[in-house]
């Protein structure tokens, strides 16, 4: 049995956030969309790129909510014979999925104002994007081609970005002292506790 | 380079889409829209999983003229995991510890051959993955249970600090060596 096309949702940027996109504190994000043909050579070679070099994936994850994030470019769908019907998709299509902290919606300013060129770049040779900025056709675009429903985990829920990174920055501080405190004085160990202190007092 | 695109740091991307068998879709979506949430369901079983989604793609947005619209054949069950090591070691532990819920869900997919026969489920999956093109990770050689240790580190330490203010240098030490080194 076909499954229809669906239409263009009214794209409310407010809907409230559905449970099958969100655990605890995290959200989940997932976007479906054709590409130009003719643009997927080019977003390969970029994303090849930005899996290879430093800068790239700073950039990718300088906003301190985002946990993971990948993109993955569709031509067809995997075949597993009869009864599956084989697809035959007029466009590429990209698939992106970001975990992140707090409703989407907040954060796309971010996304629409200070990587408007890198927004444009990667889905701005789909069909009717909407570049930033501003944000607000952003929005709508991203309401009307979230992938919605289905069920979302998180190993660690409650845990913003920024708490894992100084949580990890503080491991790795203790995990200095605890190796120099072996065999000093109390003077001494005072003296490097309070350097650790110190050290990640930002991360406290 | 496919499969190393998968991976970044300790972590690996796995994306999968298997079709759904005809006029099953429905039961599908019952069924994983009743998954048991947080610790109680199965994905807490599996302790190098980050983050997992699944659901349903049976439409696909048409995004106006000039767009030829895509219609599907199939509906998809997509699932995405983000987890620690190996994709085969994943796999396994899905078999060890969640077969009853995985088998609710693909065994309404084509050609799922259940998850009793380790290596057919492995092919299975391996057959359905579409690999990934980018991933990012804001702490990418963190395991799961690095991150859930060292955030309760982070508490224990913020405790202490709280606590042992004030105390000379031999009752710090020692009471810093009774709370983070013999406890360990």
């Amino acid at each position: 049995m076909p499954v229809e096309t669906a239409d263009v949702p009214n794209g409310s940027t407010n809907a409230a956030p559905v449970p099958g996109n969100s655990q605890g504190r995290h959200s989940a994000l997932t976007l479906f969309s054709p590409i130009r043909k003719q643009w997927t050579p080019v977003l390969r070679v970029a994303m090849w790129f930005g899996k290879w070099t430093p800068v790239a994936q700073d950039h990718i994850l300088q906003f301190n909510f985002i946990h993971f994030v990948r993109w993955a470019v569709v031509r067809k769908f995997p075949y597993n014979g009869p009864p599956q019907e084989r697809d035959v998709l007029n466009y590429p299509y990209l698939f992106f999925e970001s975990n992140f902290d707090g409703p989407w919606r907040q954060y796309i300013d971010a996304f629409a104002y200070c990587i408007p060129g890198d927004i444009r770049f990667v889905w701005g040779r789909g069909i009717a994007f909407p570049g930033p900025p501003p944000a607000e056709p952003l929005k709508r675009w991203i309401a009307e081609n979230s992938m919605e429903g289905g069920t979302f985990y998180s190993a660690y829920p409650e845990a913003s970005t920024r708490a894992i990174l100084s949580a990890l920055a503080v491991r790795d501080g203790f995990r200095r002292l605890v190796a120099d405190a072996d065999g000093l004085e109390a003077d001494a160990f005072k003296a490097r506790y309070e350097q650790f202190l110190t050290e990640v007092q930002v991360h406290l | 380079m496919g499969e190393s695109r998968n991976r970044f740091g300790t972590a690996y991307a796995l994306t999968v889409f298997t079709a759904i068998l005809p006029g099953q879709t429905e039961e599908v979506r019952s069924i994983i829209e009743g998954v048991p949430r947080g610790e109680a369901g199965p994905f807490a079983r599996l302790e190098q999983a980050h983050f997992t989604r699944l659901q349903i793609f049976d439409k696909l947005v048409y995004q106006g003229a000039p767009q030829k619209p895509d219609r599907l054949k199939s509906a998809y069950l997509v699932f995405t995991a983000s987890f620690d090591g190996a994709l085969d070691s994943f796999l396994d532990a899905v078999c060890e510890r969640m077969p009853a819920e995985a088998d609710s869900w693909w065994s309404h997919c084509v050609g799922y051959p259940g998850t009793t026969d380790r290596a057919a489920f492995r092919r299975y999956i391996n057959h359905n993955k579409v690999h990934t093109s980018l991933f990012g990770i804001a702490y990418p050689t963190a395991s799961v249970a690095d991150v859930r240790e060292s955030l309760a580190l982070r508490e224990r330490v913020l405790d202490f600090a709280v606590t042992a203010q004030g105390l000379d240098a031999p009752e710090l030490q020692a009471r810093f060596m009774q709370t983070f080194v013999e406890t360990r």
